[in-house]
């Protein structure tokens, strides 16, 4: 049977954090009980049987401002509609300062196996500058909380290469994470991106742009320190302990099918690429009237399904397995891209065996460089 | 028409003192078109030219003038480019004329370009009217330039016309002047064809057609002629005036100008100063003044992806039809790939042939430094020309070494002089005159100066006409003419990118500035080469010797974070974008150099 991964898109915020540019909307929460009507509609209409669903995620937005029983209403739908397989992995994005002990533990009741928890920083400056609406207190609470509900699977998200942050302080920084003994972390390199607030700051001279050395300092300390700490990295921004890495997010990088849900969501499958609408307006309507919202179609050829392929496989520490490569697109890498291996091996960003081709710690931190060299010319 | 009741006149005028308007308001006072036909400006009919508010090709424009006794006449009114890169054609503009209208913006005052043209049509023994343009706005400085025309022409008030070109005021007096102060040609129209030519252009369908001026005798349709000097033999498939409008006619009478369309391939078939002549009954002796078009300024042209290089062949070509200035031969760069070595009549005409490529041809190109043509004699007694400083010989062949100098005039309000002075000092300028341009009325700082100096060419190929520009607060005009070689010793500096020496970035430079010139090159490349996957020295080099040096440190970061939600598309399409971008730069070895690269570097200033 065809394993599946759902993901359900909850784009509602408190507030819109300055460097954001995920679909979500800020102040529009009235709404929610719409939104989840909506979404269950969905959930209806694109029915699916002869597939196990294997991990179902809660992103956002800010997933954790739903009710626990909004959550328990939509996991319904999808059983109802689905098969979810036995000891399917259940991930909710929550940020601190939105839930509490007894929330968790009805979500850990309702199904949720897996919480992921956006903290991004443990320092109260820092979290003020990203326009977090948490402070550190509320971060700390939240994983002793997630703990006392029985979450045994818990994540946390950080943010590196804030300017002007010190990298004692992201030394520092990274021992408080390791003792909070998360089996997952997942750690972002702050990008500033066009529309957000940052951006906005950036252009009027009232704050840095993060320099990329600094940056890839911070990234090579926490490479270090997280191994040493017996936290294993499998992607390029992404650590567990054995066993924990995400299932969710693996099947995005493997190729795996995935159905996205809600406003904003993607989906991919049988070589096709969805985008569904990110105007929220757009998606009620429509689902108010009982179709689905316009899809945006992306037919993948095979060279760029190749080529992303590439950009996905290297992503990972396990890299691309020359094998796997020859049995989905039937050519040898060795053969077809011999000049640019060549190339990458000798800039010390590939490491290249017979079987495998892998990031070097280097390339990790200039993966554009690798995967532009195997995207079509 | 009998030369008696023919004129042939041109207007000299520097940029935006009004020739274009007072040249339509020429046409409409006579008729030639009525006011509705009027587009805006007439004269300057390339896209670019107009763009840079600049006149390249002389077009003459024939006007049908009553006197107020009834008398007609038939004014010939023969355009002249503004820019002293364009002088040589400017001066057969003249040779075509028997007068010149000079037009003098009264709010402004005279510019260094249009005293260089006065004094040209001068020599050519031109009737020359002055006039005050502009003279309806409340800034016109009339006493002032009145002044000045009287101090530096000898103009006095009452030869001198005050118009507005705009209002029409004073226009229809001009008119006077004209048929009465500019003589009548004075030609033999029984002996042998002599006519000539003062510009030309490419058609497609008729060719070449050239311009030119009747000096003795008849062309009539359907003649064979002979060009003096190119030897060209062609036939007149055609032959008329402009008025605007193209009006073919069976004959161009003596004493007249009009067109003639040849067939012929390319205007350098039909060079610009040549006399043309019949076959059957030829001029013994030609019009004098024909030279050649010689360049002055010599630039490599890239394109920047390697397989344009056909492109950028057929592009020169075409251009090269219609520009009979523009030379180019191919030239190969161990880095730079395959590209063509230009020759220019100078920067401005170089920024013009280089925007045409691009915008016209869509091509992507790449432009090195500017440099001159020298001379230079070997050790062993061998005398070769070199206009690509990769090919200068190393020092110790190099026996004499001489560069063009030229004579530069510059016009700005006395306030500037210091700084400017200054300027053309470092610029290793020799200083030859000094002259007070009328007497200071009014305001204070109104005097005007005229400097003259003598210059290395090479000196004011880079940045000089912007200083010059931005020391005197824009006032500042500038002019120049080739006056000969003089001897000189100068060494080349090298540009070594990641230990690869970049033939496109040498410069050839005064010992004693190599220093701060190498410092400058490296300083400039390491802003504008972004950083690569690996550490980038950049180095600058006399003989074998690292007169600067920088290090491009390597790149460490560039990797997009995270996946959101599965939006795979997007993190692809973010790859594909900076993909292009590369294909954008030029490989230097191994490192990659946007164009932007080598345009900033022709600016950097030393
Ligand atoms: N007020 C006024 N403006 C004029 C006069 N003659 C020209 N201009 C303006 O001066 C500018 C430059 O004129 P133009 O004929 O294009 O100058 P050209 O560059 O010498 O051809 C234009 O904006 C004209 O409208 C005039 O007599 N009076
Ligand atoms: S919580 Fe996440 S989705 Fe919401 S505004 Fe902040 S960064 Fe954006």
């Amino acid at each position: 049977m065809t394993e599946l991964a759902l993901y359900i898109h909850i784009p509602f915020c408190r507030c819109r954090c300055h460097y954001c540019s995920f679909v979500s909307t800020a102040g529009r929460m009235a709404e929610m009980p719409a939104y989840v009507c909506a979404l269950i509609g969905e959930i209806n209409l694109r029915r699916r049987t002869g597939a196990l669903v294997k991990t179902i995620y809660f992103g956002g937005g800010t997933p954790s401002l739903l009710s626990a029983s909004q959550v328990g209403e939509i996991l319904a739908a999808v059983r109802a509609n689905y098969a979810v397989a036995e000891g399917a992995e259940i991930t909710l994005e929550a940020n601190p300062g939105t839930i509490d002990k007894e929330y968790l533990q009805n979500l850990r009741q309702g199904g949720i196996n897996r919480l992921s928890l956006g903290v991004q920083s443990l320092d109260g400056g820092e979290l003020e500058f990203l326009g977090r609406q948490h402070g550190t207190a509320e971060a700390l609470a939240a994983v002793c909380q997630a703990r006392a509900a029985g979450f045994d699977n818990l994540s946390l998200d950080f943010i590196y290469g804030l300017p002007g942050r010190s990298i004692r302080k992201w030394r520092v920084m990274l021992r408080e994470i390791i003792a909070l003994g998360a089996e997952h972390l997942s750690l972002y390199a702050l990008t500033v991106e066009e529309g957000t607030m940052l951006a906005e700051l950036a252009r009027c001279g009232a704050m840095a742009l993060p320099d990329p050395d600094a940056t890839a300092r911070e990234y090579e300390v926490a490479c270090r320190v997280l191994a040493q700490a017996g936290y294993q990295q499998y992607e390029i921004s992404n650590w567990a302990r054995q066993g924990y890495s995400s299932r969710h997010n693996m099947t995005y990088w493997t190729g795996g099918e995935y159905l996205g849900l809600g406003c904003g969501a993607h989906s991919f499958g049988g070589g096709v690429r969805y985008a569904a609408t990110e105007n929220l307006d757009a998606y009620l309507v429509a689902l108010g009237a009982g179709c689905l919202s316009e899809l945006t179609e992306e037919v993948l050829t095979p060279r760029l399904a190749l080529s992303e392929a590439m950009m996905l496989g290297l992503r990972l520490n396990s890299g691309v397995a020359v094998d796997d490569i020859r049995t989905r697109f039937g050519i040898d890498l060795h053969e077809c891209f011999k000049t640019e291996i060549k190339e990458l091996v000798a800039l010390g960003l590939l490491e290249s065996d017979n079987r495998h081709l892998k990031l070097t710690l280097q390339g990790r931190l200039l993966g554009n460089e690798v995967f532009l060299r195997f995207m079509p010319p | 028409m009998d030369q008696k009741n023919i004129r042939n006149f041109c207007i000299i005028a520097h940029i935006d003192h009004g020739k274009s308007t007072l040249a339509d308001r020429l046409i409409e006072m006579t008729g030639a078109l009525r006011p509705e036909e009027m587009s805006e400006q007439v004269m300057d009919s390339m896209e670019l030219e107009r763009e840079r508010g600049i006149t390249i090709k002389a077009k003459a424009i024939r006007l049908n003038y009553r006197r107020a006794d009834g008398e007609g006449f038939l004014l010939n009114l023969i355009d002249t480019p503004g820019h002293v890169d364009f002088s040589y054609e400017v001066s057969r503009t003249l040779a075509a004329c028997e007068g010149a209208v000079l037009v003098v913006d009264a709010t402004q005052g005279i510019q260094a370009q249009t005293l260089a043209n006065v004094y040209l049509a001068m020599e050519h023994n031109l009737e020359i009217i002055p006039v005050l343009n502009k003279v309806d706005l409340p800034g016109a400085e009339i006493d002032r330039v009145m002044a000045e025309v009287k101090s530096v022409l000898g103009y006095g008030e009452e030869a001198v016309l005050k118009i507005s070109a705009k209002t029409g005021f004073g226009v229809s007096g001009l008119l006077e002047a004209v048929v009465a102060r500019i003589p009548e040609p004075k030609g033999a129209p029984e002996r042998p064809l002599r006519a000539l030519i003062f510009d030309s252009h490419y058609d497609r369908y008729r060719g070449v057609i050239a311009y030119l001026r009747v000096i003795d005798g008849t062309i009539r349709r359907g003649d064979r002629l002979r060009l003096m000097a190119a030897g060209t033999e062609m036939e007149v498939l055609e032959a008329g005036f402009f008025n605007p409008k193209e009006c073919p006619v069976d004959e161009l009478g003596t004493g007249e100008v009009g067109y003639v369309a040849t067939g012929l391939k390319q205007v350098g078939d039909c060079p610009v100063g040549d006399t043309v002549t019949a076959s059957a009954r030829s001029a013994e002796t030609a019009l004098p003044g024909y030279r050649p078009a010689k360049p002055m300024v010599f630039a490599g042209i890239y394109p920047t992806q390697a397989n344009d290089y056909q492109e950028l062949r057929e592009a020169m070509e075409k251009l090269k039809l219609n520009d009979a200035s523009l030379t180019y031969e191919p030239e190969n760069s161990p880095l730079m790939g395959h590209g063509f070595r230009c020759g220019f009549l100078g920067l401005l005409h170089m920024d013009i042939v280089y925007e045409r490529l691009e915008r016209e041809f869509g091509l992507s190109l790449v432009v090195t430094a500017p440099g001159v043509r020298y001379l230079i004699t070997k050790t062993g007694g061998e005398r070769i020309t070199v206009i690509n400083p990769s090919e200068l010989p190393e020092p110790s062949e190099i026996a004499i070494m001489e560069e063009p100098w030229v004579k530069v005039s510059i016009i700005s309000p006395a306030a500037f002089i210091g700084p400017i002075m200054e300027l053309v000092r470092a610029s290793g300028g020799n200083h030859r005159n000094t002259h007070f341009l009328g007497i200071a009325v009014g305001t204070e700082g109104a005097q005007r100066v005229q400097l003259d100096y003598d210059m290395p060419l090479r000196t004011i190929l880079t940045t000089f006409y912007d200083q010059l520009k931005s020391r005197s607060r824009g006032y500042a005009s500038l002019d120049y003419e080739f006056e000969g070689y003089r001897e000189t010793r100068l060494v080349k500096i090298d540009v070594l990118v990641n230990d690869e020496m970049v033939d496109a970035f040498s410069r050839i430079v005064p010992p004693a500035e190599v220093q701060e010139v190498g410092r400058a090159l490296v300083h400039k490349l390491k802003e504008v080469i972004p950083r690569q996957l690996f550490a980038v020295p950049i180095q600058a080099a006399v003989g074998g010797r690292i007169v600067a040096r920088m290090d491009i440190a390597a790149k460490r970061k560039d990797v997009l974070a995270k996946c959101y939600g599965g939006d795979i598309t997007r993190k692809r399409k973010l790859l594909e974008k900076q993909k292009e971008g590369k294909k954008k730069m030029k490989n230097i070895g191994r490192v990659e150099v946007p164009k932007e690269a080598f345009l900033s570097l022709l600016k950097t200033d030393f």
